[in-house]
């Protein structure tokens, strides 16, 4: 069937470099391997480039590969009875480049504490604004599940967040001269 | 929305892929790309004309220019190979972490049952 | 869609020709990596010849730090030869078949330094070396996942600490490294 849209890797990398690099790195809270997943994403893009037919298809495509491959990168590295955070802050600090928010940093790493389904729906939420129909199509699951998934996740990232942030909001008052 | 989800959505801002990305992506594009697309000739007088043609230009490059491009292209396929290189050393890095994991599991588990 | 580059296995030539011990030659492929390839979604597969990694490392200049780090890695190698299998889904190959892949290599003058197993997810990880007149002169890791299998050969002389010097290209320095101990590759011999 003849599509009227032509696809321009370049262009496409152009315009979802970023999103797939920060659904990596939110994913896997690790920078190096966030970029070597999206750069493997957009290789398996391009094998599969005759299979996308729209911009909009493009941009599901590559969200959805960029979580399936974060979460087979994040399998491989699990090790046995340790937890995900516990590796992440012995070995790679999260050390994330300062930005706007002054929480942004800590938060990720409580978002590195929730398990996998739960980080992938609330990443797909808050960083890409999707609705639960929309992150349910992208992960492949059902929408109740996803609704539930956002659900827990956001109430233990609310229950982590309360016992860290209280030096963060410290911070950001004296910041402001409070 | 309340207040926690506002500075969630800011924190979780998209962040900029790291510089050299897109290069990175093509040079790996391009190594990993094996189709090739030759010309197809028309074999009719214009054709053919155009042909020889450049046939003669490319004569007088290769007599005047032949070692400049030469060169570039040992340096591309050089690139070319540097490319499989990462390729096989991000395999064995992916590898030998696993088998890192999977010694630090062990070591642990020897620990908790008391066999240290 | 598969990417093809090309990847041979070494040991069994080595055992029929003992001469070549001293000259790294390309390995005939196992039979059970054209069945795995076969059910893989995506297969990686890389050969260089000790010419084709001397002429590559002759572009590589001190000029970049990442180059220059490959340089370090590849110069006096004899060959690199990688297979990487990734499959859609669990289950598509058999213990059976990794073993095969295994004795296809434990044979002769390689000797095992690693060899961890996790019975209940089926992953599994082997090292092993080659080792000729008091040298290494080759290394093989066999790295098995539920969804992944990674067969890496190098010939030449390098050492597992080299491999530490991985961590120092882009791109590459997300993942930690070689961190095998002595006391370690003791407790893997004594177990042999």
């Amino acid at each position: 069937m003849a599509r009227d849209w032509q696809p321009d890797f370049e262009q496409l990398v152009d315009n979802h470099q970023s999103m797939v690099f920060s659904l990596a790195l939110r994913m896997t809270g690790d920078r190096g391997l966030a970029e070597e997943i999206a750069q493997d994403v957009f290789l398996e893009l391009d094998r599969h480039l005759g299979k996308i037919e729209s911009a909009a298809h493009a941009c599901f495509w590559l969200r959805r590969v960029a979580i399936s491959r974060s979460a087979d990168a994040l399998r491989r590295r699990r090790v046995r009875g340790i937890g995900l955070w516990v590796e992440l802050e012995e070995h790679h600090g999260l050390q994330l480049e300062p930005r706007t928010s002054p929480l942004g940093g800590r938060l990720e790493g409580l978002l590195a504490m929730l398990p996998e389904p739960q980080r992938a729906a609330l990443i797909l939420r808050y960083q890409e604004d999707l609705t639960p129909e929309e992150i349910a199509a992208s992960l492949d699951a059902p929408v109740a599940t996803v609704k539930s998934n956002l659900q827990r996740g956001l109430k233990l990232l609310r229950a982590k967040a309360a016992t860290h942030l209280k030096e963060f909001v410290r911070e950001k008052e004296y910041a402001r001269g409070v | 929305m309340d207040e926690f989800e506002r500075e969630l959505r800011q924190a979780f801002a998209r962040q900029p892929a790291p510089p050299g990305l897109k290069n990175r992506i093509m040079q790996r594009r391009r190594t990993a790309s094996s189709r090739r697309s030759f010309p197809f000739f028309a074999w009719n007088g214009l054709a053919a004309s155009f042909v020889s043609v450049s046939l003669c230009i490319l004569a007088a490059l290769a007599i005047y220019g032949g070692y400049e491009q030469r060169q570039a292209e040992q340096r591309r396929k050089a690139e070319d190979v540097r490319q499989q290189v990462l390729i096989a050393l991000r395999i064995t890095n992916r590898a030998l972490n696993h088998m890192n994991h999977q010694l630090a599991a062990h070591g642990r588990a020897r620990q908790e049952s008391g066999d240290n | 869609m598969k990417n093809r580059i090309i990847a041979f296995i070494f040991a069994a030539v080595a055992l029929a020709m003992p001469a070549l011990a001293q000259t790294a030659q390309l390995p005939a492929p196992s039979p059970i990596e054209k069945e795995l390839a076969a059910r893989a979604s995506n297969v990686s597969e890389v050969t260089l010849d000790k010419n084709t990694l001397a002429f590559a490392s002759r572009f590589m200049n001190g000029k970049d730090k990442d180059k220059d780090t490959t340089k370090q890695l590849i110069d006096g190698l004899e060959g690199i030869y990688v297979r990487d299998y990734e499959f859609d889904k669990e289950g598509q190959f058999t213990t059976e078949q990794i073993e095969q892949l295994r004795t296809y290599y434990a044979r002769g003058e390689w000797s095992s330094i690693v060899r961890e197993r996790d019975r209940k997810t089926g992953e599994s990880t082997d090292v092993m070396v080659k080792v000729a007149n008091g040298k290494t002169v080759g290394m093989f890791i066999l790295d098995v996942e539920p969804k992944e299998v990674s067969i890496v050969l190098i010939l030449g002389p390098i050492r597992m600490e080299d491999l530490n010097k991985l961590k120092n290209i882009s791109g590459l320095d997300a993942l930690s490294g070689v961190e095998i101990k002595t006391k370690d590759k003791e407790k893997k011999d004594g177990e042999q």
